[in-house]
Order: C-alpha cells, then sequence, then structure tokens
C-alpha cells in the first residue's frame, strides 16, 4: 500500500535527484563536471522548446535566442565593463524585447508561419553574430573578462555548476507555478484544442505570445550562463544545429514530460555524444537515428518508456498478493497510463 | 432589438457558396432550429456566427454590436458560446479539466494575481471548481468529473461539448447536431436538458440532421437548402411546406 502511494505521488523522484546532483560535484573530477554544465545549459534550452510545444508550436530558433542572451551579456561586459550579474537582467529584456517584434509578427500566423519564420530568424541572426564587425566576427569574441563575485574569480567548475544548477531550479520552479495556474491550463488547451480553446474565450495568440517571451527569458539567461564558463563567445555554437539538438533532447526525453523530459534527454544525448568522442564525425548520425528509434518504437521517450515498464512491475507484485484488490484498478494498465500521460504534463 | 442577427451573410469556399445572403434573426429567449440537408451551410453558419470563419460578405450583429471581424475568444467572451459537431475535447484531460478551461475564461482575473497564487485568486479557483461541478451535475456526470475525458463514452463526450460551453456563462448557446449517435435514452435526456437550459433564460440555436428532435424541441425552426433560407417558421407549418419536403425527399419524379 504504501509503495503504491508513493509511486501514485509523481514527485517522490525529486528528492533522490536533488540529492544525486548536488553530491555530483564530489565525485567527478572537472573535465567531467563541465559535461553536466553543459548537460544543465542543454536543459535550460530544452526546456524552453518544451514550453512552447505546450501551445502547439514547434521553435526552432531556441539557440538563436540563447546567443541573444550570450552576446548581450559578453559585449556588455567587454564594452561596458559591466558586472556580469548586472548583465543578467539586461539580456532577459532584450531577449523579451527583440522577441516581442518578432513574434507579434509571426505568432498570429499560425504553426507553420511561426516555425518558418523562427528558422530563417535564426539564420539570419547567426549571420549577424558572424559577419558584423562590433561581435568579433566568425572567430569570436575578443577575450571575456573573468565573471567575479566581489574580489572572488568565478572560474572554479564546481561553482560554476552550483550557479547552473540554481538557475534550473529557479526555472522549474517558475515553469510549475505558471503550469499550476490558469496560464497554464490556458496553454494546455491551446495545446491540445486551438478551436475548441478560442470557442471557449482563450486568446490563443495572447497567451501564446506570452509563452514564447517567457521561453525567451531563460534562454536568455541560458545564454548569459554560457558566458560564464567560455573564454570566448564564438557564433557558431549558437546555430541552427543546436536548435535541432534541443528538439532531440525533448523527443528523447518525453515529449508528454514538461519537466523531466527535457532535461533526462538533455543529459541522454550529451552522455552518448561525449561517449563518442573519439568518432566525433560519426556522432550526429547515431543521435539522428536514435531519434528516429524513439519516436517510431517509443513516441513518449525514455521516460514514458520507464513510467510504462515501473508501473507493469508494480502491477505484477501487486496482483501476486490478493489482499490488494483495489491498487490495480487504480492505476490502470500501463498502456492506458503511457496513453493519458501526455495529456497530463503536455 | 434582437440578440443576434444576420444581414445578407454570405460566405464562398472558391467557387462554392456555402451560405448565401442569409439573414436570420433570433430573438431573447428563443429557442430555435436550424435544419435543412446535408451541406446545406448549417455548420458554416456557426463559424460565422463565432469567428472561426470570416464572412464573405455581411455583418453578423450580437445584442446591437458588429461582430463580423471580431476574433473567436472575444467572440465567446461575449457570450456566445458552442458545442461542436464532433466530439471536441480535451481528450487527455479529465472531465473537470476540460469544464474549468470555460469557466475559467468568464472569470476574469489578473493573470499575475494568479500566478503569484494569491488568496483572492485561490479563492477565484474555488468558485470555479464549484462552478464547474454544478454544471456537471446539472449534465448528470458529477460522478465522472475526475475520468479522463477520453475514457468517456460517446454520449457522455456530448454531454461534456454542453457541459464546456455552459462553463462560458452564454448568452446565446450553440448546439451542432447535440444528440448524433445517441442512443434514445440519452437522446431523449439530452433534449430534456436543452429545454431546461433555454428555460434557464439561454437563448438557444440547435442544428439538427433528424426533423424529430428539432419538431418535437424547437419551437421556431429555420430550413437553409444550398446555404439559402429556403423556409421559416412554426414546426407545424415547416412539417407541411411542399419546399421544405422537397428539399429533404428530392423532387419527385415526374
Amino acid at each position: 500500500m504504501r509503495r503504491a502511494m508513493l509511486f501514485k505521488s509523481n514527485k517522490w523522484w525529486l528528492i533522490p535527484a536533488f540529492l544525486l546532483a548536488v553530491a555530483l560535484p564530489f565525485f567527478v573530477g572537472a573535465y567531467r563536471l563541465q559535461i553536466f554544465i553543459f548537460v544543465i545549459t542543454y536543459s535550460l534550452l530544452a526546456l524552453a522548446f518544451q514550453l512552447t510545444m505546450r501551445v502547439g508550436l514547434p521553435r526552432f530558433d531556441v539557440a538563436a535566442w540563447w546567443g541573444v542572451g550570450a552576446y548581450t551579456s559578453g559585449m556588455l561586459m567587454l564594452k561596458a565593463n559591466m558586472s556580469f550579474w548586472l548583465t543578467l537582467p539586461i539580456s532577459v529584456l532584450v531577449s523579451v524585447v527583440l522577441g516581442f517584434a518578432v513574434f507579434s509578427v509571426s505568432v498570429r500566423r499560425g504553426m507553420m508561419v511561426f516555425m518558418m519564420f523562427g528558422m530563417v530568424f535564426a539564420l539570419a541572426l547567426q549571420q549577424v553574430f558572424g559577419s558584423v564587425k562590433f561581435f568579433g566576427g566568425w572567430g569570436g569574441t575578443p577575450q571575456l573578462p573573468p565573471v567575479t563575485i566581489g574580489s572572488y574569480v568565478l572560474n572554479d567548475k564546481m561553482w560554476i555548476y552550483y550557479l547552473g544548477m540554481a538557475l534550473l531550479i529557479f526555472n522549474l520552479g517558475v515553469y510549475q507555478l505558471l503550469y499550476k495556474s490558469r496560464i497554464g491550463r490556458a496553454w494546455s488547451a491551446i495545446g491540445s484544442g486551438l478551436r475548441l480553446a478560442s470557442s471557449l474565450g482563450v486568446n490563443v495568440v495572447g497567451y501564446r505570445l506570452a509563452n514564447v517571451l517567457v521561453g525567451n527569458a531563460f534562454l536568455a539567461l541560458a545564454g548569459s550562463f554560457s558566458v560564464v564558463y567560455q573564454a570566448m563567445i564564438i557564433p557558431t555554437t549558437y546555430g541552427f544545429q543546436q536548435s535541432i539538438y534541443v528538439m532531440m533532447y525533448v523527443v528523447i526525453g518525453g515529449l508528454g514530460f514538461a519537466m523531466a523530459g527535457p532535461i533526462v534527454g538533455a543529459l541522454v544525448l550529451t552522455l552518448i555524444s561525449e561517449s563518442m568522442r573519439a568518432a566525433q564525425q560519426y556522432q550526429p548520425i547515431v543521435t539522428g537515428v536514435i531519434t528516429v528509434l524513439i519516436i517510431m518504437f517509443a513516441p513518449w521517450g525514455l521516460l514514458g518508456v520507464l513510467r510504462s515498464r515501473v508501473v507493469s512491475v508494480l502491477q505484477r507484485l501487486l496482483s501476486s498478493r490478493a489482499a490488494l484488490p483495489d491498487i490495480p484498478s487504480s492505476l490502470g494498465s500501463p498502456a492506458s497510463v503511457t496513453a493519458e500521460e501526455p495529456g497530463k504534463d503536455a | 432589438m434582437a440578440l443576434l442577427e444576420t444581414r445578407g451573410l454570405s460566405k464562398s469556399f472558391g467557387r462554392l457558396e456555402a451560405v448565401k445572403d442569409l439573414d436570420l434573426t433570433v430573438e431573447q429567449g428563443e429557442l430555435r432550429g436550424l435544419i435543412g440537408p446535408n451541406g446545406a451551410g448549417k455548420s458554416t453558419v456557426f463559424n460565422l456566427i463565432t469567428g472561426f470563419d470570416v464572412p464573405t460578405r455581411g455583418t453578423v450583429w450580437f445584442r446591437g454590436e458588429n461582430i463580423t471581424n471580431v476574433p473567436a475568444h472575444k467572440i465567446a467572451q461575449k457570450g456566445i458560446s458552442r458545442a461542436f459537431q464532433q466530439s471536441y475535447l480535451f481528450m487527455f484531460s479529465t472531465v473537470l479539466e476540460n469544464v474549468l478551461v470555460g469557466c475559467h475564461m468568464s472569470s476574469r482575473a489578473g493573470a499575475l494575481r494568479e500566478f503569484l497564487h494569491t488568496r483572492s485568486a485561490r479563492m477565484r479557483d474555488r468558485e470555479a471548481r464549484n462552478k464547474a461541478m454544478e454544471i456537471l451535475d446539472f449534465m448528470g456526470m458529477a460522478h465522472l468529473a475526475d475520468e479522463p475525458a477520453s475514457s468517456l463514452s460517446h454520449g457522455y463526450q456530448r454531454c461534456l461539448g454542453v457541459a464546456m460551453a455552459l462553463a462560458c456563462e452564454p448568452t446565446l448557446l450553440l448546439l451542432d447536431e447535440p444528440v448524433t449517435g445517441m442512443n434514445p435514452t440519452e437522446s431523449a435526456e439530452m433534449v430534456e436538458r436543452i429545454r431546461r437550459i433555454r428555460e434557464k433564460g439561454i437563448t438557444v440555436i440547435l442544428v439538427e440532421h433528424s426533423m424529430e428532435v428539432v419538431m418535437n424541441v424547437c419551437e421556431r425552426i429555420t430550413v437553409l437548402s444550398y446555404g439559402q433560407k429556403l423556409a421559416e417558421g412554426l414546426p407545424a407549418e415547416i412539417q407541411c411546406n411542399p419546399l421544405v419536403v422537397e428539399a429533404y425527399l428530392g423532387k419527385e419524379e415526374a
């Protein structure tokens, strides 16, 4: 009975996951830790993609807005000698204001226009970062000044990792609040029935715009964060290919899992890429094949597989003890759980 | 002043004229039937009234206000709700959550307050839940509140569609073939509920393919054929109108 209760509250895994994440720097070296810093950054990107998928809009401009955050912070630090911490709110502001200008044109024209507009914008923006002299060209910006807290220079990987964790937890907290509120309900409604939502009085364009801009704010934060662990900003880092990877993170993790899906996807795919460092030219092929296989055989991603497996094992355990007849029915069959899951979070 | 009025309403899809010069006037408190053979343009009329389609020509007036080019969500907020012909629901959400979407949109609250979970926002949330449960109770499906919408039987799915439309607190309710695919018992219950909705003071326009239901429940009927108004009047008048009989049964072979 207790096990079933524990399982039914689907937040139980948060505690061990959090403890593991906090303890991580004590077990891995600086090089490995850098990989996990990348995982945090990619999780932030994937969360923004997932957020906007919730309102039925796939965005392939994620990396471009990530770049906006990085360049805003980097340029302010280089050209205006501004403190990194002061550039954080400014980069959010730039990303949201610029995003508003771009998206108020594209969002009202529907999913296809939004998607294509985003891709074109992303390509153009990368060109701007690469070609305009002010931004330092394709070779990257000059060496960035170090990020400091008072007189302490933030170059210890462990503290960079914890800064990233704090950012990620802040992001998840804001998303959680949003999802629980009426805004989140409207977003879900738009995602699962556009016409139905508007027939019930939901302002589809307005809520979609708000959603994309919230994503933009967090992408800018992720961009600023990437400045902390890079010696300089190179435009190709924020290229279109990275946006494709972000989509893969979300699909592999599980489209139905609003919070955990993007993080698990980013973690798994980054670790796979990292383990293939020796054969890097084949890495996009392998990750591509994995993504396609997941789409074909596990449309709800790795977490979807995990969830349905755990439920079926649990069911078998419980049904062998005939004394607890009420629990299996409340859990439902594995098939129905996987089928319902996307709606709960998506 | 009529509650709803369309003047010269027309809609073409390419060369097909789905609705042609329709003048329709519905008074406050009416229960109007809108019938016609397949493809007569009934659903298109609903789409034009609710802002899902933009008319090629003509205007729509609601409470004396021109709502012709008003976006769909604003029309819903002004008090026109619709239940769709297909079972169009948020399939992955529970029954209660489905109804709450309508409730929440009709109770206008500051988005920021909502986000910050202030006390008044929480109270509003509770009110919305109570209201949603009341509506579900009225539709006879309160016991299904926590079930996923996808698990409902066809009949209950249609009921949920109506419940969601009611949650928006409409002045005018548009029902698109609410009893299609229902068994006779369910159908009779739905007809009874439509009567009671109207007794609550909500004006109803009912599109129905089957003549029997419309004749049974509506006191005025408009007949469409090829997008044009063919006849309008009391059920008895419509029943023996030769034009209507012809439109439904086809011209008798000479």
